[in-house]
């Protein structure tokens, strides 16, 4: 029997929720639970293959993480799609908005602009979670 | 994540044994080796380091 595939929204910008979001993703997607990513609003900015200053910015823990090394998390999200089944699609109504081009996001990790229509009606196949 | 990338590598029925010194490992691999199919072959602990040993099975 398989597992219900995840589809996870992410929203924020912080770096806790974009990390926890991008290891829930990956250790999903390696165990053989298809996994679809929707990434729209303050999140989208942090796709972007050339990033001014720092690429993460969040709390306390975030400050942790970076001076304690963990795997970056646009890493993570890579390394689950390339060990497994994942997809990522960037909001196209965010980027519209951002002024974002498909070609403005890190290459190999975002496969596609998409709806959230779209992703709605593939999530009523699985389990859906927020960041 | 080096586990998984490592067990596509080798041959169905090699053992890898894994280092490692963190304690979430200790009971997130073998939770991971069982929802997708491996096998536990042992784990101890050593130290301050457990010794994780998985069998590829598919």
């Amino acid at each position: 029997m398989s597992s219900p595939p995840l589809f996870i929204l992410l929203c924020s910008g912080e770096h806790e929720k974009i990390q926890m979001a991008a290891m829930t993703a990956s250790v999903a997607a390696v165990s053989d639970r298809a996994v679809e990513v929707f990434v729209s609003m303050n999140a989208l900015a942090v796709f972007r293959k050339d990033v001014e200053g720092q690429r993460y910015s969040g709390g306390e823990f975030s400050k942790v993480m970076q001076q304690r090394n963990v795997p970056d998390a646009i890493e993570l999200f890579g390394q689950g799609k390339m060990l497994g089944e994942m997809k990522v699609y960037a909001c196209s109504m965010a980027m519209d908005v951002a002024g974002i081009e498909i070609e403005d996001l890190v290459e190999d990790l975002v496969d596609d602009a998409g709806g959230l229509t779209k992703f709605l009606a593939d999530a009523e196949s699985g389990q859906l979670i927020v960041f | 994540m080096e586990l998984i990338a490592t067990l596509k590598l080798i041959e169905l029925g090699d053992e890898i044994d894994v280092l490692s010194s963190d304690k979430g490992s200790a009971m997130d691999i073998p939770a991971w080796v069982e929802k997708v199919k491996h096998e536990m072959v042992g784990i101890d602990q050593e130290g301050d380091f457990w010794h994780i040993v998985v069998k590829k099975m598919k």
